[in-house]
Formats: structure tokens, sequence, C-alpha cells
């Protein structure tokens, strides 16, 4: 279980986490919903060790991560929002310099690498360089490098954009197979349909608290309003349409 | 008179906001941080103020040259050293602009990038190509008329004596005319040779290509700068009109200025047809790819990469996985050792940008090391006929000293250089106190291999030429201890994966860092000659350095190591006046 425990993170005199407590539960796909800047990148980037929380502690499987940070890391795969990438390099070198600094062998690395790669259709374009990609292939790339080395949680940040329709049931169904061996998903995401369909359960972030979290099954079976409409009361995200209409009076020259 | 309206509304069709786009684009790498830019900005004003104080130098040195000239009694060594100073001239600016252009090569003609964004605009694509072609027009003119401007004093210097034959005015225009053809020249070549590859090359192997080719062609010019140096000494091979300068395109340009102003001699007519030969060539490449791609955008520039291209890395391809018996944490090792070996030569095998600075600066070793030998003689061989003897041994030895500081200042340049700096996520996860070693032993074997063997291998045959191979063998040995403590040097407080960290141009004044640079360079070439003369001097001291060299390494090596264990790696620039982080 990965487990955070007053999580806060300050810049200067912004607060962008504050006192953020959460879990995730072995075999369960957690949501991690929030408006722009409510801090679900800066919890990300705290899980995956990218930052260091101000206050605060996380835990997997009962371990503070300052205790082994090395073994920590190790046990994380991670696909970051935007597909930052080497892109001079072709997937297959990516790949192998991924595998290579996770610490796998070149025999596991030649086995593992051509098979995720022809499984997730980039196996004819592996001699190009990422910078012929496009937007899908990439985030494909990266989803292989997350899961190259087996890890016991994966921690995704957006990780549907620009995936094509396949892909993206492929990628669901692999999620649901992944946390069925007992297996663990932190999911960032601004969709609530890939939350509905994929999360056991969701947590709400607004100003960098949590401000919900809720068991998906449950709010289904009791008939309550969709998560749409908890997220909006909520985050106290006020109705639209003055704001959508002042933007059209703005383009039609009102 | 047209209003400012009118300037306006000029400014503001999409010709012109284009042109300005592409234009700005030019200065663009793509490397630097907005502080990194602003960096790169104050740098580049201090590097024109020096260009300026070096200017001002000549018109001193001209001056000087050109008053005694006319005091001569004869005409005769006015004329030759007129010949010389013509050619250097006009070479000169070819040189400067060619560089100039190859800078900006990745820019002279619509690409992908350009097409992706602007093509869902309303924009149509001959207003792209226009755009793009003005842009290029406007920066390599801009650059043409302020090198002819500060060029302008010497030229005039060269053209005021009592035995010109023309009026100053005519030969400053003919001096123009034929200069500014000859950078045009310039100009045209390089942009012919990436048109070339654009439509000749399939995309998959476009990118590294063409970065091959740049690189090259910088390494090539670079090179080229000190003997443009030394054209003036070419004065009296062209009064005499040897038939080999017709190969030399500064020379073209000079039958051409020779031409303008009326002569009628033979030789200068047949250069200056040369010259024109040449432009008109050159010019139809350019408009003919400007053409072809303009006609055939999609197809050439958008063609689907190819799926099988066996000359790129087949890396993880292997069928048969090899067998290790070697525990976990050894198998981490030596994979990130693997890893970071192979992410800097794939990158520098690929960027065009960090192959430019690292074989620009070696170039300019080569240049420098190669210009200094020819001037002692070396070409025409080691005998009691050179004059220069002596000095010709002093700096064969000298040469893999000043190719190993040159090219260690290249190395660290190009690798710390970042690439696609918010990729760098990857190294920043997986940084581990049991990894970083080996990630750092890559760093070290890459530098080594160039800093050390390079010069080696370069340095042998000079050597071998001038002091006999036993002689030479024993010499190369001095050179690699020396360079096994050196690599230490280059290396020094390095914590950096290559590439992956942000990096802050002009973090110090310019005047602090070549001055020591300089001072560095002339003390460690000297000291490398000295050591190399004394084991010269008898085997047993021969022995002694090597030794003492190799306990200096070694004690070097071990307390480097011990630091990359316990100080984590660093991804971000820092300018040197912010506050020491302790980390505690």
């Amino acid at each position: 279980m990965l487990e955070a425990r007053g999580l806060t993170k300050r810049y200067g005199g912004f607060l962008a986490l504050d006192r953020v407590d959460f879990q995730v539960r072995r075999g369960e796909i957690l949501g991690y919903l929030g408006p722009n800047g409510s801090g679900k990148s800066t919890t990300v980037n705290a899980v995956v060790g990218l930052i260091d929380p101000s206050a605060g502690s996380l835990w997997l499987d009962g371990v503070h991560m300052l205790d082994d940070p090395e073994g920590y890391k190790r046990r994380i795969g991670y696909v970051p929002e935007e597909p930052h990438l080497y892109t001079h390099l072709t997937a297959i070198e990516y790949l192998m310099l991924v595998g290579r600094l996770r610490g796998l062998s070149e025999p596991a690395l030649t086995v593992r690498v051509p098979e995720l790669l022809r499984l997730l259709l980039l196996w004819d374009s592996r001699y190009s360089t990422m910078a012929a990609y496009s937007k899908g292939m990439r985030q494909r790339v990266l989803l292989a490098a997350a899961l190259l080395h087996n890890p016991d949680l994966l921690v995704l940040d957006e990780p549907f954009s620009g995936l094509d329709v396949t892909a993206g049931l492929l990628f669901r169904t692999l999620l649901r197979m992944f946390v069925s061996g007992n297996r663990m998903v932190l999911f960032s995401t601004h969709r609530f349909d890939m939350v509905e369909q994929l999360c056991s359960r969701v947590v709400i972030l607004s100003e960098g608290r949590i401000v919900a979290e809720h068991d998906v099954a449950s709010l289904r079976a009791t008939g309550s309003p969709s998560l749409e409409d908890i997220f909006v009361r909520v985050t106290r995200q006020t109705d639209f349409t003055p704001l959508a209409r002042r933007i059209l009076d703005i383009v039609e020259g009102a | 008179m047209r209003g400012p309206a009118f300037w306006q509304r000029i400014s503001q069709r999409p010709d012109s906001r284009l042109t300005s786009h592409f234009f700005g684009a030019m200065f663009d790498f793509g490397i630097l941080t907005p502080a990194g830019a602003d960096s790169l900005i104050h740098l580049s004003l201090g590097a024109i103020g020096a260009l300026l104080a070096l200017g001002l130098g000549f018109v001193r040195v001209y001056a000087a040259k050109y008053a005694v000239l006319s005091g001569a009694r004869s005409p005769e060594p006015y004329r030759i050293a007129v010949l010389g100073d013509d050619l250097f001239l006009i070479g000169l600016s070819m040189l400067l602009i060619a560089l100039l252009t190859l800078v900006v090569s990745q820019s002279l003609f619509p690409d992908e990038r350009d097409f992706r964004i602007l093509g869902p605009l309303p924009v149509r694509r001959i207003v792209i190509f226009r755009a793009k072609l003005a842009a290029l027009f406007l920066f390599t003119g801009m650059f043409v008329a302020v090198l002819h401007l500060a060029l302008t004093p010497l030229a005039v210097l060269t053209s005021v004596s009592r035995y010109s034959e023309h009026m100053v005015v005519s030969r400053l225009l003919a001096w123009i005319v034929a200069s500014v053809s000859a950078s045009v020249f310039s100009v045209l070549a390089v942009a012919a040779i990436v048109g070339v590859l654009s439509l000749v090359v399939s995309r998959t192997r476009l990118h590294s290509f063409t970065a091959i080719v740049r690189s090259v062609i910088l390494a090539l010019l670079v090179v080229a700068l000190p003997f443009v140096f030394r054209l003036p000494a070419l004065g009296r091979p062209m009064s005499l009109h040897a038939t080999w300068l017709a190969m030399l395109p500064p020379a073209w340009f000079v039958g051409l200025q020779r031409a303008l102003l009326g002569s009628p001699d033979a030789w200068f007519l047949q250069l200056a047809e040369i010259a024109l030969t040449a432009l008109g060539a050159g010019a139809l490449v350019v408009a003919s790819a400007y053409v072809l791609l303009f006609r055939h955008f999609e197809h050439l520039l958008l063609r689907p990469p190819s799926i099988s291209a066996p000359w790129l890395s087949r890396d993880g391809d292997r069928s048969r996985p090899r067998t290790m018996s070697v525990d976990s944490a050894q198998i981490a090792r030596s994979a990130a050792f693997r890893a970071v070996y192979r992410f800097t030569s794939a990158t520098l095998r690929r960027s065009e940008l960090h192959q430019a600075v690292l074989l620009g600066l070696s170039a300019c070793g080569v240049a420098l090391t190669s210009s200094r030998l020819v001037g002692a003689g070396w070409l025409k061989g080691v005998s009691s006929e050179n004059p220069h003897a002596a000095f010709l041994e002093y700096l064969a030895l000298w040469t893999p000293f000043a190719l190993m500081f040159i090219y260690g200042l290249g190395v660290r340049a190009a690798i710390a250089l970042p690439m696609t700096h918010r990729a760098n996520w990857i190294f920043r996860l997986t940084e581990t106190d049991a990894t970083r070693s080996e990630q750092m032993r890559a760093v070290e074997r890459i530098v080594t291999a160039y800093v050390v063997g390079l010069p080696l291998v370069a340095g042998l045959p000079v050597l071998w030429s001038v002091i006999g191979l036993k002689q030479a063998a024993i010499a190369m040995l001095i050179v690699a201890f020396v360079g096994g403590v050196f690599v230490h040097a280059v290396l020094l407080e390095w914590r950096r994966i290559p590439f992956t960290c942000s990096y802050m141009p002009g973090k110090r004044l310019i005047v602090y860092t070549v001055v020591p640079g300089f001072a560095a360079f002339v003390l460690f070439a000297a000291a490398g000659v000295r050591l190399v003369r004394a084991a010269l001097y008898a085997t047993e001291m021969a022995i002694a350095i090597g030794l003492v060299l190799l306990v200096i390494a070694a004690i070097l090596r071990r307390k480097r190591v011990a630091e990359w264990k316990e100080a984590p790696l660093m991804f971000e620039d820092e300018l040197p006046d912010q506050p020491l982080q302790l980390g505690l």
C-alpha cells in the first residue's frame, strides 16, 4: 500500500499542497482529480521522488520512502503528463536507456523491449527517431518505459492524452489486469469518464487540499449525483454560463 | 513621404509578420532557458565589442604596412601586397559569412515544423516560402553589410598610395561588388548543400546525415580560418598567375574585382568568368531546391519514415540474449555505465548543435597546430636547410598537448549543453548512490577517448616525421600519462550526466574565463613539452616521469570516484554568485 501522510509542499510563500493524506491500496486504481493548479502534479512529483515535500511523509508497504529511497524508486513506474522524451533517440534506444537506468540486465532487456514494441504497435517505427512520432506513439513509449521494470506502483499523470480509441481501450484493459495482480495505480487525470470506468476510489483535490474522497462503486449504487456534479460542488466551481457568454460576446464582437 | 500608417500596414501583413518570425528563429537554438537566453545576449554583445577592437587593431597594422610600401622605390612591392590583401579581405568575408550561414542552416528552408504549425493557418504556401527567403536575405544581408562596413577602412588603406593605378572610389566600389558577390556565393554554397540534402536524403536519414555534413563543413571552415590569415602571402603567386590559384574561390572574386576595374589581363578575366559561373550555378541549385520543395512539399518533407534503416543502431534487436553470471548489483552497475555511454554517443552522433560545438572547437585546435606547423616549414621536412628546424621540433612536441587542451575544452563544452532538458526526469528518477559512479565512469571513458586518444593519433605522425619513430613512441607514452592527469582537470567538479543539466552561458565575465584559460593553455603545453624533453633525455628519466604521472592520475581518480559516490548529480546550472546549497 502507498500511503501519503500530511504531504505538504511550499514554493516560497505559495502553498501548493496542504497536509494531504491518501492511500493507494493493493489491487486498486485510485483516481486523483482536481482542477488546474489544485496540486495534482505536485503530488505526483512528490510521489515519484522528483521533488522533496516540505513536510509529511510517503510510505510504501509500511516502509518510509526516506529509509530506502532507491528501493522505493525501483518499485515505481511513472508516465508523466507531457511526453518529455529524448526525441533524438529511437524507441528501442530510449527503452534500452530506461531499462539500463532501472538496472535491468541485457538479456532481460533484449527480450522485453522488442516484445513491448511489437505489442504496442511501435515495431514498424523502431528505427525512426521519436522526433517523427505522434503524441499517441510517444505516450505508448512512455507506458512501455513505465512498465519495463515490472513495478508495484504505477503513477500515471494524464496518460490517455493523445491516444487513439484502440490504444485507449488497450490501456484501460492493461491497467485493470495490472492491479488484478495485487499491484497499485495512482491515476491523476481531468477525465471523469476514465475515473468512473477505471477507478475503485477517487480523491478530489482543490487548492492543495483534499476536499472529497469517494468509493466509485458505492456512488453508483446509491444513485448519488454524477462524479462531475460532485466535482463541481466540492471544488466550488460556479455556473459557467455567464463566463461562456462573455467569451462568445468578445469573439462575436458584441 | 510615406506616413507611419503605411509602414504599420506593411508590418501587419502576413509576409512581414512571418519574415519577422523566421528572422527571430535564426537566433533560436532551442536549448536555452529564458535566463540562459539573456546571458547569451550579453555574451554576444561582448563578442561584438571584442571583434570591433580586433578590427581597429588591424587598421593600425595596415596603416603602418602601407606607409612603408608607399615609400618604397618601386611600385612592385605595393602591387604584390595589394593583390595578397585583396585576396585576404575577400577570403575573410567569404569564410565568416559561410560560417554564419552554416550556423543558421537549420532555418534556410521551410521544414516540417513550419508546415505543421503554419499549415492549419490561413497562410498560403507561397507566403511561407517568400517569408523564409526574405528572412534569409535579411539575416545574411545584415551581416554582409556589417562585415563590409568593418572592413572598409582596410580596403581604403590598401587603395591610398602613390602607386595605386585606380581612383580610391573606383577601387572601393569594385572591391565592394566583388566581395559582396563572394559573400553571396558563400551563402549560396551552404544553402545549396542543405537544399540538395533536403531533396535527396530520406527523412529517416536526413537529420543525422545533415548533422554530420554540417559538422564536417564547420570543422573544415574553422581549420581554414588561420590559413585565410596567410592569404596576404599569396600576393606574389597571384602576380605570377599561378594556375593552382584557380582552385581557390577567393581568387575567382579577386579576378572579378580586377575585371571590374578594367584590367585587360586574360588570367584575371578567366578568374572573373569562373566567379560568375560559380555564382550562377549556386543560385540555380538554390532556386531549384526552393522550387522543388515548394511544389512537392508534402511529398518531400512529410514522407513517412522508413521502417527499415540498417544504418541505425539495432540496439536491443538481438535475438539471442547473452548469459551473465553476475549478481543484480553488478548488473545494475554495468547497466548504468552502458546507459550513459550509449546515450552520450548517440546524442553526439545525432545532435547538430553538440556536434558543431565539439567539432568546431576541436577544429580550432587543428587549425592552430597545423597553421603553426606549416608556418615553421613542416611540409618542407626537417633538414639543415630549414631555418626553423629547432622551433619545428618544439612545435611537434607541443602539438599533442595543444590538441589535448583544446579537445578538452570542446568535449566539456559539448557535454555541458543540454538536450531536451525536460526529458531528464528519467535520469532524476533513477539516480542512486550505487550506480552514480558507474554513470560518471562512462563520462570519463568518453572524455578520455576524445581528449587523450585523438591527440595521440593526430600527434604521432607529426612527431614521427620530426623526431623519428623511437623518440616519437617515448614522447607519446609521456603524452598519454599527462593525458591521464589532464582528464581529471577536464572533469573537475563534474557532477552531470552529459546533456541533462540546464546551461547558463556567460556565468562570469568573459575576460575572467579567457585570460586564465589562455594562461592555463600556455602553461600546460609548455610544461608538457618540458616533460617530454626530459623523458627523451634518458630512459630512466622517462620511466620516473611516467611513474609519477601514473601515481598522480591514480590518486586523483580515487578521490573523484569517492566524490561521485557522495555528491548527488546536478540537473540545474547555477550562477556562481548564487548562495551555496549545503543540502544538509
